[in-house]
């Protein structure tokens, strides 16, 4: 590895966090909100352990023996130049992915890919409030329609927002990503919505409308759709956008 | 270019060949010029380097967005999407923790003194085993943290065995993970129990079968010299094994990272739902799929309450085995400890992880 290269992928990978932590709210993209004070430490953290390594080879004769002599090469199953690690290389790829491309967040693919249409079992029902439309989360209104042999749904117009992925040419899925650490743990809550044609895939909408049963999962008869902005945090199952 | 200027910079004995390609204002007294050179490198030479990089930025990049998107358009877009976004948020979640496990590794590094560390522990190793397991409670954070900072131990003279066995409880049993595995799993704290009870049962067992069965060759450490090194002072053995170690431990998290991500993207979740029915083979099969997810060990438990389908012992072998075995783990050691110990020690912690999920979970859910 080439003298100031470790210093230069310390200041890029350095950079790439703080470019999507404090610059920018890209990090909701991929990591919890809560990640956000670790993530731009983290980056002023590793410009700064470069800024000391440009410095610090300044000072330092070049052809003296760095932390690795000659005969210590290969003895821990990589190789190393003088400069730094190989493999380091690596975290040079992400980092530019970041800085120029920032993937997109997590949508309708995944929840496509998913399809296992599980809702987790629940046995506690705490009675719904009286506001019309009731507003519910995915979440809610998935194991309600699912798991709730009293039937608190019946009768009732509720309101429920997500994003859109389509199923078929009649139905399609409103549909939420719930993350708890980053984008990998990513968990799918849908639910069926029939009655109204699909918006464009991935958009964010609010849906009005009243519970259509069905042993298959949860579904919605729908009568109203209103098209809403992308929310900042998209991996929350919450009652607001 | 670069090939031209690397050999400049290796052998700098031999009389240093013009390089046309980076203009750099050397005044025509060349030998005197080169020795002062070896005592204090010029800002010219940062400015080349600096110009280099961004020569080579521009024309990568130019080359990438020509051939990129016809690539990307040809395999599927969102496919791709997704795979980046995996990718990234893996890397960007593990690196702060990362950062965390090579700052407490190079602080024990540079600042504890070895009599301490021997000290804490006891001296006879089957006992230290155990210790340094439950010890791994106290390293709050997830697997990326604890493979640096076991090095750092096995450096500092503590015995092999205690320091893996701490590699592999750390993640698994620090009370943020049990935390949220109260919270993923309401109302059943026999899980609790049972992810703590197995994690260090399969740590400590691992910890005595290293004794019993590990070869010393098998762990490549690198050699460290300590604060005497060259460079001076502590502060700076410090900075330089955080550099040294963050470099070398991120670019195999970038590598894990990207199999995940990968792994993520082609494992039909479907498909999966079809072996539930077999007690064994779920628990085989949740087991592996924890292998090739690496989720962080934080969120592992919520991954593993959606398993809906899946018995309660199957589900406890995917939270015992991803904190201790998986693809980004698996190439961080081979990373740190060398490939011939991370492919045996994975497949043991691997099968022992599972045998004890198996136990445990049969006698406790």
């Amino acid at each position: 590895m080439r003298r100031f290269a470790p210093a230069a992928l310390l200041v890029l990978t350095g950079s790439a966090l703080l470019r999507v932590s404090l610059l920018s709210d890209l990090y909701l993209r991929y990591v919890k909100a809560g990640l956000r004070p670790l993530v731009i430490a983290s980056g002023v953290l590793l410009i700064a352990l470069g800024v000391i390594a440009v410095i610090r080879d300044r000072r330092r004769p070049p052809t003296a023996p760095e932390r690795h002599g000659p005969d210590e090469h290969d003895d821990h199953g990589h190789s190393h130049s003088p400069a730094g690690p190989r493999t380091a290389w690596l975290l040079a790829a992400p980092a530019v992915m970041l800085l120029l491309f920032a993937p997109p967040a997590l949508g309708s693919y995944t929840v496509a890919r998913d399809g296992s249409g599980a809702v987790a079992k629940r046995t506690v029902f705490p009675p719904l409030p009286a506001q019309d439309p009731l507003v519910l989360t995915l979440t809610d209104y998935g194991s309600r329609a699912v798991w709730d042999d009293k039937g608190s749904l019946k009768g009732r117009t509720v309101r429920l927002t997500g994003f859109v992925t389509p199923v078929d040419a009649t139905t399609w899925h409103l549909s939420r990503l719930i993350v708890t650490c980053c984008a990998a743990d990513a968990k799918v809550v849908t639910v069926l919505i029939h009655g109204v044609p699909a918006p464009s895939t991935d958009s964010w909408v609010t849906v009005t409308g009243t519970w259509h049963q069905d042993t298959a999962g949860p579904a919605l008869d729908a009568t109203g759709l209103t098209s809403i902005a992308t929310p900042k945090d998209q991996y929350q199952d919450t009652v607001q956008p | 270019m670069t090939v031209t200027d690397e050999t400049t910079r290796t052998r700098q004995t031999a009389p240093a060949p013009p390089t046309p390609a980076v203009p750099r204002p050397t005044p025509p007294d060349a030998p005197p010029d080169r020795d002062r050179d070896r005592d204090r490198p010029r800002l010219s030479e940062v400015l080349g380097t600096v110009w280099q990089a961004t020569v080579c930025l521009v024309v990568v990049g130019f080359a990438l967005s020509q051939v990129v998107p016809d690539f990307v358009h040809r395999v599927g877009v969102p496919a791709f999407q997704a795979w980046g976004t995996v990718l990234a948020a893996v890397v960007i979640q593990g690196v702060p923790f990362l950062l965390l496990g090579t700052l407490v590794s190079a602080a024990i590094g540079a600042l504890v003194p070895d009599r301490i560390l021997t000290r804490l522990l006891p001296r006879n190793p089957v006992l230290a085993v155990p210790v340094a397991g439950a010890a791994g409670a106290i390293l709050p954070g997830c697997e990326c943290a604890s493979v640096p900072v076991a090095a750092s131990l096995i450096r500092r003279g503590v015995a092999p065995a205690a320091a893996l066995s701490f590699l592999l409880s750390a993640p698994a049993v620090n009370p943020v993970v049990l935390v949220a595995t109260s919270i993923a799993f309401p109302g059943r704290p026999e899980m609790v129990l049972a992810r703590l009870l197995a994690s260090l049962a399969t740590s400590v067992t691992m910890g005595w079968l290293w004794l019993r069965l590990g070869r010393p060759e098998w762990l490549k450490l690198p050699t460290r010299t300590g604060p005497a090194d060259p460079g001076g002072s502590r502060t700076a053995a410090f900075t330089r094994a955080l550099q040294h170690d963050f470099l070398h431990a991120g670019g195999f998290l970038v590598l894990g990272a990207a199999a995940a991500a990968t792994f993520n993207i082609l494992v039909p979740p479907p498909l999966l739902e079809t072996f539930a029915g077999s007690p064994w083979l779920s628990v085989l099969l949740l087991a592996g799929l924890a292998v090739l997810l690496s989720i962080c060990s934080e969120a592992d438990a919520f991954v593993a309450a959606s398993f809906s389908g899946f018995s309660p012992t199957a589900r406890l072998a995917f939270m015992v085995v991803g904190p201790m075995v998986d693809l980004k783990l698996i190439a961080l050691q081979a990373g740190t400890f060398g490939r011939a110990f991370a492919a045996r020690f994975s497949a043991v912690t691997f099968a022992t992880a599972v045998l004890v999920s198996g136990l445990v979970g049969g006698i406790l859910l």
